[in-house]
């Protein structure tokens, strides 16, 4: 009566997957939509204005830089969060949250510095940290008003979608079935060829040592390999491929482009290569015909896991992009905690605005569904969705 | 979708998309690189904020109707699309109260909205998708159940008869349900007769997703003040801070017993801790160490100083004979003492109480509630349509958190 769920199956039914999933390309033309439609916007706002000084490009940040200004925020995220003693789930929640809100938001239209603060407060409330506002406020000597006026904006940009599937306790499972394997306890699983426990752990022993620049601190023993120092060799690659999973995983883009095993894989494949080879055989069998694939994509996600620069941008880089922010931020944008106010006061129910307005807004909303289109694709009329295609 | 990386290497299961949804809201175009020329500023005004709009876009895509119920922090509306009247949908809108100042977006909310939009099966229930209003509030587009929910059944002696089929059919789906929570790592908590709503073609759907919590990290202490008081395990009484799906099997344990005997099996009265735990030593056995190692240890582990041995299968079958020996079996692994020898959600479905006789009755045969006259008259109070204004009102705000009681 049971039906066998694999992991894989439930991964695709998840909003990270359903939603939040791109190739490298539909990223980058993500962003680059946003990034215009943003400058597009600020062009017409000056105009406008009246302010038809023919002004240059130059005064609005350039894609890269609002990349950079996002990263530096979940940077804070991250510092705040550690801050607090908060949890590794939390902290990754949260980067993930600032960087959804910003593949359809522009920096100068919400700058991140009055962002970030809320996408953290809302990680914790989804990961069941038990904090007030005002507590986490003053532990962060920020303003309760600021932090809960922006939280609705966060929801919409984030879709109402708010889990974010990580790659740890899968990590940890691949722990445990190494130092399974490792102790002999194990015999290879289905669909690959049948080993006994003890042949399994005997290629363990023989596995070729971790290359160097490998991310594990395992140094092999003098002399011949037991069991105890294979245990120690799958620790240390743990340890390693953890770290990997913290501020390389969580900062660059692999979470859009990779699957959490894929990442977690990644990760170990960096740590300890000929051991991930030997734990990914035990699983994909030689003659698979999706396994030149999935080996070359655990490649590249390797490969971006290890192009994560620690290093940002100097205080004097950072000031000068604020600055920069400053004189192009999107100006109707600015007062978020005035306008949730003013919400909050006087909501208007949508059922009872009147014939005029709905109308006008009826008109304002055919006229700006394409620009929508042009970002998340068309909706689907009438609800007789399929699938996404 | 070709190039879509998205897919396990550790699983040989080449990438798809996910199986078909009816999922109301726009689905994401992934969309090439080549078609995504640069956004072209036209003579409209250009919106600040295409997110906002998306939301507008589909908090308009429904008529709302006449109220269908309210609960302690929702209340819940009949709703369709306006491009196709017969597609019903119930909008759950979230009451705003006072706690806002102190939480901002409540817990209930937040759990409710993250886990539903993460599980699609079919017995429990659909989110189709989210919207606020205005006035920042959140709305729930769910799929509606007509047909009430099982406690209306069970308490329902009047009018209502069931077999031990039907006893099957039900606890199977919801079975089904609570399995596929866990594979998800998703920890309902708050299972019992009222949360299990009922399909228009009578299947039952798990429901109210405000306790739930994901289980991922199993290093991470968790509240053990939840669950209705009537439906919780033992291992929450003691204050384990650590626990998993076992705490939702015993929920769906007392629900079969309740099915079986129409009455709720631990009524502890007055509603207190002290009085569960007396219940739970009664009806089933003293916790101790001999049948729970570790008991003794856990922060709260308090029993009345008379011991009661673990009941025998006798017992059991002298109060639950009608659902037969294989069923009494399954429910006595299900209200295990122990969490660690307690079944878990899919060693229930593994039992071979479901494929022994009698089969689990045929959707179309399962009964319905029985009065429509009461929802009529209720109807009867509003005008079409007219949306009751109750905007402002709010019981008690921590009720959820206390009150374990809801004994409706
Ligand atoms: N999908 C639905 N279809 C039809 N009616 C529904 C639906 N969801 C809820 N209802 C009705 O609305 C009532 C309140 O809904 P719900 O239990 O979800 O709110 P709540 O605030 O969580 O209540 P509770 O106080 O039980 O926690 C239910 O008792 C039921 O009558
Ligand atoms: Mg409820």
């Amino acid at each position: 009566m049971t039906t066998r769920l694999s992991e894989d199956d439930i991964y695709r039914t998840s909003t990270q997957y359903r939603l939040w999933s791109y190739s490298p390309a539909q990223l980058a033309a993500q962003r680059k939509k946003t990034h215009e439609l943003a400058i597009a916007r600020a062009r017409q706002n000056a105009s406008k204005d009246g302010e038809q000084n023919g002004a240059s490009d130059l005064e609005y940040l350039t894609e890269e830089e609002e990349l950079q200004l996002v990263q530096r925020y979940c940077g804070n995220i991250r510092s705040v969060a550690d801050h607090l003693k908060w949890p590794m789930n939390v902290k990754t929640t949260a980067v993930q949250y600032l960087k959804r809100f910003y593949l359809s938001n522009s920096c100068m239209t919400y700058p991140p510095k009055e962002i970030y603060k809320t996408a953290l407060f809302l990680a914790s409330k989804t990961e069941a940290i038990h904090i007030t506002v005002p507590k986490f406020a003053a532990s962060i000597s920020a303003d309760a008003d600021a932090i809960l006026a922006p939280e609705y904006k966060v929801m919409q940009a984030l879709r109402f979608t708010l889990d974010v599937r990580q790659p740890f306790r899968g990590l940890k499972g691949a722990l445990m079935e190494l130092m399974n394997m490792a102790e002999g306890l194990m015999g290879t699983l289905s669909n690959t060829e049948q080993k006994t426990g003890k042949e399994v752990q005997a290629a363990m022993l023989a596995l070729k040592l971790p290359p160097p620049g490998s991310k594990t601190p395992w140094k092999a023993p003098s002399g011949t390999l037991t069991p105890t120092h294979l245990n120690d060799r799958i620790r240390a690659a743990y340890d390693a491929a953890r770290h990997l999973l913290d501020a390389p995983a969580s900062l660059t883009d692999a979470y859009f482009l990779y699957t959490p095993s894929q990442i977690l894989l990644a990760a170990l494949h960096l740590s300890d290569e000929p051991l991930t080879s030997f734990y990914l055989d035990t699983k994909l069998p030689t003659t698979s015909p999706h396994r030149s694939k999935i080996l070359s994509t655990i490649q590249s996600g390797a490969e971006m896991l290890a192009s994560y620069n620690p290093k940002g941008m100097s205080k004097e880089e950072r000031d000068a992009l604020e600055k920069k922010l400053d004189r192009c931020r999107d100006p109707t944008t600015k007062d978020l905690i005035k306008s949730h106010a003013a919400m909050k006061r006087n909501g208007v129910e949508e059922g009872k605005l009147d014939e005029e307005k709905s109308k006008r807004r009826k008109l304002e909303r055919e006229k700006s569904s394409k620009e929508m289109d042009d970002l998340f694709g068309p909706s689907l009329a009438g609800g007789k969705a399929n699938g996404n295609g | 979708m070709a190039e879509h990386v998205a897919k396990s290497p550790a699983l040989d299961v080449p990438p798809e998309p996910p199986a078909k949804r009816i999922k109301l809201s726009p689905q994401p175009k992934k969309q090439d690189a080549d078609d995504s020329g640069p956004a072209s500023p036209s003579a409209t005004p250009l919106v600040a904020d295409l997110a906002e709009q998306l939301d507008a876009q589909e908090r308009n895509k429904y008529v709302k109707g006449k109220k269908l119920g309210s609960g302690q922090y929702a209340d819940v509306f009949s709703a369709y699309l306006v491009t196709d009247p017969t597609q019903l949908v119930a909008i759950k809108k979230i009451k705003v109260g006072a706690e806002v100042k102190e939480m901002g977006i409540s817990y209930d909310s937040l759990r409710e909205i993250r886990f539903l939009q993460e599980l699609d099966h079919p017995n429990i229930i659909k989110l189709y998708s989210v919207f606020s209003t205005k006035n920042q509030n959140l709305n729930l587009v769910l799929e509606q159940l007509p047909q009430g929910d099982l406690l209306k059944l069970i308490q329902d002696t009047q009018n209502i008869s069931y077999t031990p089929a039907d006893v099957k059919a039900w606890m199977l789906m919801l079975m089904r349900a609570v399995h596929f929570c866990h594979a998800n790592f998703i920890l309902h908590r708050d299972i019992k007769p009222n949360n299990l709503l009922i399909a228009a073609n009578g299947e039952i759907k798990l429901a109210d997703f405000g306790l739930a919590r994901s289980f991922a990290d199993p290093y991470q202490p968790m509240t053990y003040n939840t669950i209705t008081i009537w439906y919780r395990p033992p291992e929450l009484f003691f204050q384990a801070q650590f626990y998993g799906g076992a705490v939702d099997v015993w929920s769906c344990g007392a629900v079969f017993a309740e099915l079986i005997s129409r009455d709720v099996l631990f009524r502890a009265w007055p509603e207190s801790e002290m009085n569960m735990v007396k219940l739970i030593c009664e009806k089933v056995g003293t916790p101790t160490e001999e049948n729970w190692p570790g008991v003794s240890k856990l922060k709260g582990y308090v029993t009345p100083t008379e011991i009661q041995p673990v009941r025998p299968k006798d017992y059991w079958l002298a109060n639950f004979r009608t659902i037969g020996e294989i069923g009494v079996d399954l429910l006595m692994k299900m209200l295990t003492l122990d969490p660690k020898v307690r079944l878990s959600a899919e060693g229930v479905l593994k039992h071979e109480y479901w494929t022994s006789a009698p089969r689990p009755s045929k959707l179309e045969a399962l009964p319905r509630k029985g009065g429509g006259i009461e929802v009529m008259g209720e109807d009867l109070k509003r005008r079409g349509g007219e949306v009751p204004g109750k905007e402002n009102e709010r019981g008690d705000k921590v009720a959820r958190k206390i009150d374990f009681g809801a004994a409706k």
